[in-house]
């Protein structure tokens, strides 16, 4: 495995945190007090699986499971357990890296929406079978698309404006990798 | 850099290790909130006081300036605006000078019946820091807190009408759970046929109303106000008007103004006395007392 040097792996993951940050300011600006407005993709889960399949070692575990808990905590959630279905599904993207390092990001995308539809759909699930009040069917059905959708923009955002990329056949110093 | 290397090996029992217990601890927090919620309620609150003020300062310049472009945007429209507020001024005219009428002879009536209004309540104003952040939960965020001596379930208005109720109270912020969220149930009652209902909020603008004796002798247009039962909301707070929908159903109209909620007003309320229905108005030691006097 390869990994940067620690210093811009802490960069970085200071970077990662300070996106998720971001991303929360924005949803809790005070603009949306009526009901009816625009549903937005969930891009904190978004670009935790797209930074996960191409630098796992930029977002560890640990860092996932605490600001996922707490995007729960700010966002009205019920807290923990949307954080765990989105850790699981991103520590399942971080062990499959290695696979999608060569494949073409059509199979990430597939992959990436596969967890996407599965965290929304065991959410609602698990929180049907403790009799939790669950969000409307409509509303949450469309938010999983419009994540699913927004992925490949997320991709392009992390690869291209954040230099996120997967690790090159020269940076792991072995051969035979196709490009 | 080879210890380094080996700290984060992937599928490493090392990593494994920490990947269950973190799901432990997150599973172990969801089925805790599930169990206490209320434990963990406060937890969120004292979080969100945490964070959220420390935005602030960067949130009212983002906010005004997203707001100055939709204001930017209106201004194209601004000649049709003119027009129908102009319209709409002459109505006001009108209803002012009925107003003010009404307001002559309520003094009067007042007067001559030496009402006193009820001098408890009083009410805060908070400014509004942020909203829920999510399409699924309608809630604001107050900067008014247990600071300065906001308590749970006391109702908020804006200027006209009900907003909600504080639900989540820490040291600097409040939050609102508004009319609208899913989770919202508020009696009410509808004038002038003097029914009552449940506003039973279903994450729509207009929430309908549920728990209603005889539809029949209600209209659209009807005022609703809150009718004070439970305990929560004081009596007599305006609502909003009954609309009926396509579907025939009947719904609130609310007189508060979702669109742009700047300022709230958090009612003190110190709850209202119950009557009891006993019949014997003097207790039993009341009555020894009363008794001895008689017989000296």
């Amino acid at each position: 495995m390869t990994e940067a040097p620690p210093a811009r792996q802490w960069t970085m993951r200071i970077a990662f945190s300070a996106l998720v940050m971001v991303i929360l300011f924005f949803h809790m600006l005070p603009l949306q007090t009526a009901t009816g407005g625009w549903i937005w993709p969930d891009l904190i889960f978004a670009f935790a699986l797209a930074w996960s399949v191409r630098r796992p070692d930029y977002v560890p575990a640990v860092l996932l499971a605490g600001l996922f808990l707490l995007a729960d905590l700010l966002l009205q959630r019920p807290p923990g357990l949307w954080a765990v279905l989105a850790l699981i599904a991103c520590s399942q993207m971080q062990n499959q890296a290695r696979n999608l390092r060569d494949a073409s990001l059509a199979t990430e995308f597939m992959s990436a929406a596969a967890w996407i539809v599965g965290v929304g759909v065991g959410y609602r699930i698990i929180l049907a079978i403790l009799l939790v009040e669950t969000p409307s069917l409509g509303p949450a059905a469309l938010q999983i698309i419009v994540t699913v959708i927004a992925y490949p923009a997320v991709v392009a955002v992390t690869h291209a404006l954040m230099g996120i990329r997967k690790t090159t056949p020269h940076d792991m110093g072995s051969t035979g990798v196709r490009t | 850099m080879a210890k380094d290397r080996n700290s984060i090996d992937y599928g490493g029992p090392l990593r494994r290790l920490v990947m269950a217990v973190l799901i432990l601890a997150l599973t172990g927090t969801f089925l805790l909130w599930r169990i206490d919620s209320p434990r963990v309620e406060r937890f969120r609150a004292q979080v969100t006081d945490r964070i959220v003020p420390n935005m602030d300062w960067a949130m009212a310049p983002v906010t005004g300036t997203i707001n100055l472009f939709r204001d930017f945007q209106s201004y194209r429209r601004i000649a049709q605006q003119n027009a129908e507020l102009r319209r709409e001024l002459r109505q006001m005219e009108a209803w002012k000078e009925a107003a003010l009428q009404l307001e002559q002879e309520n003094a009067r009536l007042l007067d001559l019946n030496n009402v006193r209004l009820d001098p408890r309540l009083t009410y805060i104003t908070g400014v509004v820091l942020a909203d829920s952040g999510s399409p699924f939960r309608q809630s604001v965020l107050l900067n008014v807190g247990a600071r300065d001596g906001i308590v749970e379930g006391w109702a908020t208005m804006d200027g006209i009408g009900l907003v909600g109720r504080v639900s989540g109270v820490a040291q600097n912020t409040a939050r609102v759970i508004m009319v609208t969220d899913a989770s919202s149930r508020v009696p009410a009652i509808i004038q002038p046929s003097g029914q009552k209902a449940i506003v039973a909020g279903d994450n729509s603008a207009a929430p309908p109303i549920d728990f209603l004796e005889n539809p029949d002798l209600v209209r659209p247009g009807d005022r609703v106000i809150t009718s004070g039962d439970g305990g929560v909301f004081p009596a007599g707070l305006l609502i909003g008007q009954v609309a009926k929908d396509p579907g025939g159903r009947l719904r609130v109209r609310l007189a508060a103004d979702y669109e742009r909620l700047e300022f709230l007003r958090v009612l003190r309320h110190y709850g209202t006395e119950p009557v009891s229905d006993t019949t014997d108005v003097l207790s039993a030691d009341e009555a020894a007392l009363l008794q001895e006097e008689v017989t000296e």
